[in-house]
């Protein structure tokens, strides 16, 4: 028996910057060339990346895409300060050191085959790669994903060809990529963007719930991440419809790995509240523990 | 007590110990080595968010001593420990002279190597730099540990004092084996748009490059106060290169810490060493110990400062 199963886990990667594109609202995708990484990454996981060379400090991403095959991993970040300012400076072919994949992903369980991943601005990403995992790995699985933004969708919104029950008329607008792999998605905002739920994503999931029968709904499980208040009503959300449902956190690191209990969340368990790392107890955490019920 | 290589990973930095090994490529071989984070005798939760937050070449933390509590760490974390791969040394805290008695009776009953304490936690209500700033206070928490065990005491002198030298001679007088120097600085950053401080604690501890320079002039005037009474020095704060780690043997350190750079590079040990040989080869120097304290100041000139 490995007693030291934790070990080797995580890898420092150098990994060439092969594709960086901006978009509106100081939103960044960019792709970087870490097989090692690839190969390991699960929905959930995040790297630990050096923004620049003379900012040695670096910055936990969580990962939106990878594939193992061509060995690239994709990120999409917004620039909030100083270490996103400098990344997003970073040209093809020049590259930045990763350590990664870290932390504990969201779990899938087969009795739950209706995911319902609920992503809100840079919460986007994992809900990406947890579609493209449930895509590859459950084909099965009936997932539905809602995302929110206040700033423009960092891609070209489209009418979706899938339809929904309980959805609004008019709510269409789609995110391509997750049509193309043949899963429903739909998009809510407050600046009343073409095709967009006018409102928040707890709501329009709302609507989608209530349609359901009991016995579908049973089926349910909920995936998210986003801004704390957005996670707070899903948590609620999950609540009022008694849904498990798992949330991934984000909080200012230092070395991601454990070592600092920098990072750490308080979380209710039957013994009493405990202060968990985001970084590796994390990011992912059962929602009632964060939020209570 | 002798190290296979004079890097010593730093507390806090580590946690207990395995956490580092999640890295592939990082080895506690590489290392001399390594504290635990700080232990009281009862569990701490810790401060609350934010902890830790990067600041110019370097970064502020406060975590708050967030520990499972002595007994705990004995009991069901030292046991997981390899000490094969390198030497552990446990990081004690208190709030009372009686609790750092207490907490140093338990890890004298331990595996541990070595326990050093803990008197300049800048990040806790009570204790912690307070004593650490008082050179006579300083000395009482040596003196009763020094009654609790016969392992090695390695007492962490806190740089926001004075007098760091005098407090070093006390600590030597009441029974410390060796020292290290410094801890953190305290510092501060605050959010322009919230008008509050970035630190859930309000202030926190200043490691990193920023503090390398006045953790290299701290060491080297400790080191001129113990070298009568041979006692060794862990030189540390800022250390990130080889010449870094070079520069603290030099003023006087026997051993050196590495801490905020391992946030940097999880894999810095391995080059730090091999920078340190590469030096020694090149001085044609034998020994990491024909180094230390080999600085050779500038005669004193009589000219103005600035
Ligand atoms: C996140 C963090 C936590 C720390 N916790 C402790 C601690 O529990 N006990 C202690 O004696 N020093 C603690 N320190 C201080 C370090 O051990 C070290 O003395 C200091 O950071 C200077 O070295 P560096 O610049 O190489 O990090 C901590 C430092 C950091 C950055
Ligand atoms: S960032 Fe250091 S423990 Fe999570």
């Amino acid at each position: 028996m490995n007693r030291k199963p934790h070990r080797n886990t995580i890898v420092v990667e150098g990994a060439p910057v092969l594709a960086h594109t901006g978009h509106a609202g100081a939103q960044h995708i960019i792709r970087l060339h870490a097989p090692q990484i690839a190969q390991r990454a699960l929905p959930g996981s995040f790297v630990h990346l050096q923004c620049d060379p003379y900012l040695p400090m670096r910055r936990p991403i969580s990962i939106m895409r990878v594939d193992a095959k061509a060995g690239w991993v994709e990120f999409l970040y917004k620039v909030v300060g100083h270490g996103t300012q400098l990344l997003s400076q970073r040209k093809i072919g020049e590259s930045l050191s990763l350590l990664g994949p870290i932390g504990v992903p969201f779990i899938l369980h087969a009795e739950r085959p209706r995911p319902l991943l609920i992503g809100g601005g840079v919460g986007i990403p994992p809900m990406v790669f947890m579609a493209d995992h449930i895509r590859l790995h459950h084909p099965g699985f009936k997932p539905l994903v809602i995302m929110g933004s206040e700033v423009p969708f960092p891609f070209q919104t489209q009418p979706s060809k899938i339809m929904l029950p309980g959805i609004p008329d008019g709510v269409i607008a789609c995110m391509p990529l997750l049509e193309d792999w043949g899963i429903a998605s739909r998009l809510a905002s407050l600046q009343a963007y073409p095709g967009c739920f006018d409102g928040y994503v707890t709501e329009l999931a709302r609507a989608w719930l209530n349609t359901l029968d009991p016995s579908q709904r049973q089926q349910v499980e909920i995936y998210s991440c986003g801004p704390q208040p957005m996670l707070a009503a899903v948590a609620k959300l999950a609540a009022e419809f008694a849904l498990p449902c798992q949330v991934s956190l984000e909080e200012y690191m230092a070395c991601a790995v454990g070592g600092c209990a920098g990072c750490t969340v308080k979380i209710q368990t039957p013994e009493g509240p405990y202060m968990k790392r985001v970084c590796v107890d994390g990011p992912v955490f059962d929602a009632y523990q964060v939020f209570g019920n | 007590m002798d190290f296979a290589t004079p890097l010593v990973l730093l507390s806090g930095c580590v946690g207990f110990g395995e956490e580092y090994t999640r890295v592939a490529g990082f080895s506690h071989h590489e290392v001399g080595a390594v504290c635990l984070k700080g232990t009281t005798l009862q569990p701490r939760l810790g401060n609350p968010a934010h902890r830790v937050f990067e600041t110019p070449a370097g970064m502020l933390n406060a975590i708050g001593l967030q520990n499972p509590g002595a007994r705990y760490v004995v009991d069901k974390i030292l046991p997981t420990l390899d000490f094969s791969e390198t030497r552990f040394i446990a990081n004690l805290s208190g709030s009372t002279v009686e609790e750092y008695y207490q907490v140093a009776r338990i890890f004298d009953n331990s595996p541990i190597d070595a326990l050093e304490i803990n008197i300049s936690c800048p990040n806790v209500k009570q204790g912690g730099v307070q004593f650490g700033n008082d050179p006579e206070m300083s000395a009482r928490v040596v003196e009763v540990c020094r009654k609790a065990t016969n392992k090695p005491i390695i007492t962490k002198l806190s740089p926001n004092q004075t007098d760091i030298a005098h407090n070093a001679r006390r600590c030597i007088e009441a029974g410390t084996d060796g020292l290290a120097v410094i801890n953190t600085l305290t510092g501060m950053a605050i959010d322009i748009e919230a008008r509050t401080p970035v630190i859930g604690n309000n202030q926190g501890g200043l490691s990193g490059p920023a503090i390398k320079p006045i953790a290299l002039l701290k060491t080297h005037q400790v080191y001129q106060m113990c070298k009568p009474y041979k006692v060794p020095i862990i030189g540390q704060g800022g250390i990130t290169t080889a010449n870094d780690a070079i520069e603290f043997l030099i003023a006087g350190a026997s051993g050196v810490g590495i801490g905020t750079a391992l946030f940097y590079n999880p894999l810095v040990c391995a080059s730090i060493n091999a920078g340190i040989v590469e030096y020694l080869q090149r001085h044609k120097l034998t020994n990491v110990s024909e180094l230390i304290g080999s600085l050779q100041l500038h005669e004193a000139s009589a000219a103005p400062c600035g």
